[in-house]
């Protein structure tokens, strides 16, 4: 088990600079989520943890080593891919052996580790099938497989739910928080879906534009996000952000408000708006407003509330819950 | 189907089947009769079935050279479609994956190969110059430079289909480019390898100008030059050289039909289904 660090890791694809200097530590055993919109360079970062793509400069090592330079099969990591990238020609079996066989690895202890990993992710019934046969969560779990097999000092994964439907995904969420906390091992996990960062991380690290814009626990960046990108990125719904004349009026560049931290009241309130449109979720519900000389406003609210478009509210937003950033 | 659709389909069939099959019933009829019989050339049924004599006559001609003849074009074939094949697929593999200004270039002459006709008498002093003119390894070359760029192409846009993940994740299960390409992307090709072997064994072997202009001697025949046995300035024997014929076509056509199903989808498919 080793830890990762980045000191001043940049990328560059011509003059276009895609990462801009990346520093970085994810300690031994840490479960840890990159996480930003597309083209903010996440995915180029893990591919060149990964030696998938050059480093333009700075320094990587995993566990005190430097990798920088190092071939990818020589750093001690596994990646499973957003396509899972399984080997069609070759069954669940191979599949998972394909690295070791690779090294020359003896026959019997290759059909052992492959056996250990498949018991692990409950593949053993279909380890002679090709990928071909496999369903979407099995395939991610042969990927994951292969991935266990060399027992790598970091784990990566690039998206690698993204390609599985919804209650799938929920579940393998959960598989994976599982597997992480079997095998120990480093991780390190790219995604767009913040809902995925906030599930799953130790850390999550939010990138903006190939820069590192905060890094924290999930709950951290949930409760004192640094900036208001960060605040608009993470927490679902999105928290409500206003700059301009309104944020002047709160003493800040961009005053921001999450919808769980508004309450809704009939008459009074700090803001008085009109009901746009009501999404109800069943145990809640989210209440698209707009309030003049403010704008739309999101709020959510318990699922029975009685409101319906045109109905007239008042919005307070609760003590101590409001964000006022500076930059 | 309608009843309509079925009977327009029925008619398409059989003028299908009339427009193919008849030669072959032609070169069939005219094999089995004899030589005065066969010298008129008419599409009728033999008045006397001469089948074995015929082929005897045929195989035995000139010293078994139809053999011989089998023998070389056997060795041109299977040579020169296994060179076609794992050159073709490396370089198709190099030009679709690695990014490199020259790949253009690259590519762009292999596409003249595609478009610019073959020279015939330079290609001879290129031959003699090497030592290889009117060797069986000369041919085999001269059948892999005129059939390498149609591989090439064929290879590189199938290469295409292939996600480059594929790639890396054998890079990071620690394959060094052999590996990658031996024991990943290989065989992946295999329908648009069974395309090129079809396709390209049936031309090499099939092939008449190539190997009278580059295979001189008589004991470098070919099976298309076989033909030339039983046909003189004077005088021609027709039912030896459709016997002859027949007996040429039979390979190619046993390789077609087995491998027909797997030409089509290999033209048509791509590398990984999901």
């Amino acid at each position: 088990m080793s830890g990762l660090t980045l000191s001043g890791v940049t990328k560059s694809f011509g003059a276009f600079q895609i990462i801009k200097g990346v520093d970085l530590t994810v300690a031994a055993g840490e479960f840890c989520v990159f996480v930003g919109p597309s083209g903010c360079g996440k995915s180029t970062l893990l591919r060149m943890i990964a030696g998938l793509e050059d480093v333009t400069d700075g320094q990587i090592t995993i566990g005190g080593k430097d990798v920088t330079w190092a071939d990818p099969s020589a750093r001690g990591i596994a990646m499973v891919f957003q396509s899972y990238a399984l080997y069609p020609h070759m069954t669940v079996r191979d599949n998972i052996g394909f690295g070791l066989s690779l090294a020359k690895m003896p026959k019997a202890q290759i059909a052992a580790k492959v056996g250990h990993a498949a018991d692990l992710l409950q593949l053993t019934p279909l380890l002679d099938r090709k990928p071909k046969a496999l369903s979407g969560g099995q395939r991610q779990r042969v990927a994951i497989g292969r991935a266990i097999v060399r027992d790598p000092a970091v784990f990566l994964f690039d998206e690698p739910l993204s390609n599985l439907d919804a209650s799938l995904r929920a579940q393998m969420r959960l598989e994976l928080t599982e597997l992480h906390a079997s095998l120990g091992a480093t991780m390190i996990y790219v995604t767009h879906d913040q809902v995925e960062a906030m599930t799953m991380a130790h850390k999550i690290v939010v990138l903006n534009a190939g820069k590192i814009e905060q890094v924290g626990s999930p709950m951290d960046l949930y409760r004192n996000p640094a900036t208001p990108f960060v605040a608009g990125f993470i927490g679902s719904p999105r928290m409500n952000l206003y700059t301009g004349a309104v944020a002047k009026a709160e003493g800040c560049a961009t005053y921001g408000i999450r919808p769980e931290h508004l309450t809704l009241e009939p008459s009074g309130g700090k803001w008085r708006g009109t009901v746009r449109y009501i999404e109800r979720l069943g145990p809640d519900a989210m209440i698209y407003a707009v309030v003049p000389g403010l704008g739309d406003i999101s709020v959510r609210t318990g699922g029975e509330v009685a409101l319906s478009p045109g109905d007239e509210i008042g919005i307070t937003p609760q003590q101590g819950r409001e964000h006022r950033f500076a930059g | 189907m309608t009843p309509r659709q079925r009977r327009s389909g029925l008619i398409a069939t059989a003028v299908a089947t009339v427009i193919f099959i008849t030669p072959f019933v032609y070169i069939f009829l005219m094999a089995m009769k004899t030589k005065k019989e066969a010298s008129r050339l008419l599409f009728s049924l033999p008045s006397e079935w001469q089948f074995w004599a015929n082929l005897t006559e045929v195989i035995k001609a000139r010293n078994y050279m139809l053999l011989l003849a089998y023998f070389n074009s056997t060795i041109i074939t299977v040579g020169a479609v296994t060179l076609l094949i794992i050159f073709g697929a490396m370089v198709g593999y190099i030009l679709q994956r690695r990014p490199s200004g020259w790949n253009k270039v690259i590519y762009g002459l292999v596409l003249v190969g595609l478009i610019v006709p073959p020279a015939v008498v330079p290609t001879i002093w290129v031959l003699q110059g090497l030592g290889l003119f009117k060797t069986i390894h000369g041919m085999i070359l001269i059948q892999v430079a005129y059939g390498l760029a149609f591989s090439v192409l064929l290879f590189r846009s199938f290469i295409g289909t292939i996600p480059k993940d594929l790639d890396e994740a054998a890079i990071i299960d620690g394959a060094r480019p052999w590996a990658i390409f031996f024991r990943v992307i290989l065989p992946l090709l295999k329908p648009v390898t069974v395309t090129l072997i079809v396709v390209q064994s049936i031309a090499i072997f099939n092939d008449f100008t190539n190997p009278l202009y580059y295979l001189p001697g008589k004991e470098n025949v070919t099976v298309q030059l076989t033909l030339f046995n039983f046909q003189t300035q004077f005088q021609s024997q027709y039912n030896l050289l459709f016997m002859n014929i027949l007996l040429v076509t039979i390979a190619p056509l046993l390789v077609f039909v087995f491998f027909n199903r797997q030409i089509v989808a290999g033209m048509t498919s791509g590398g990984v289904k999901g």
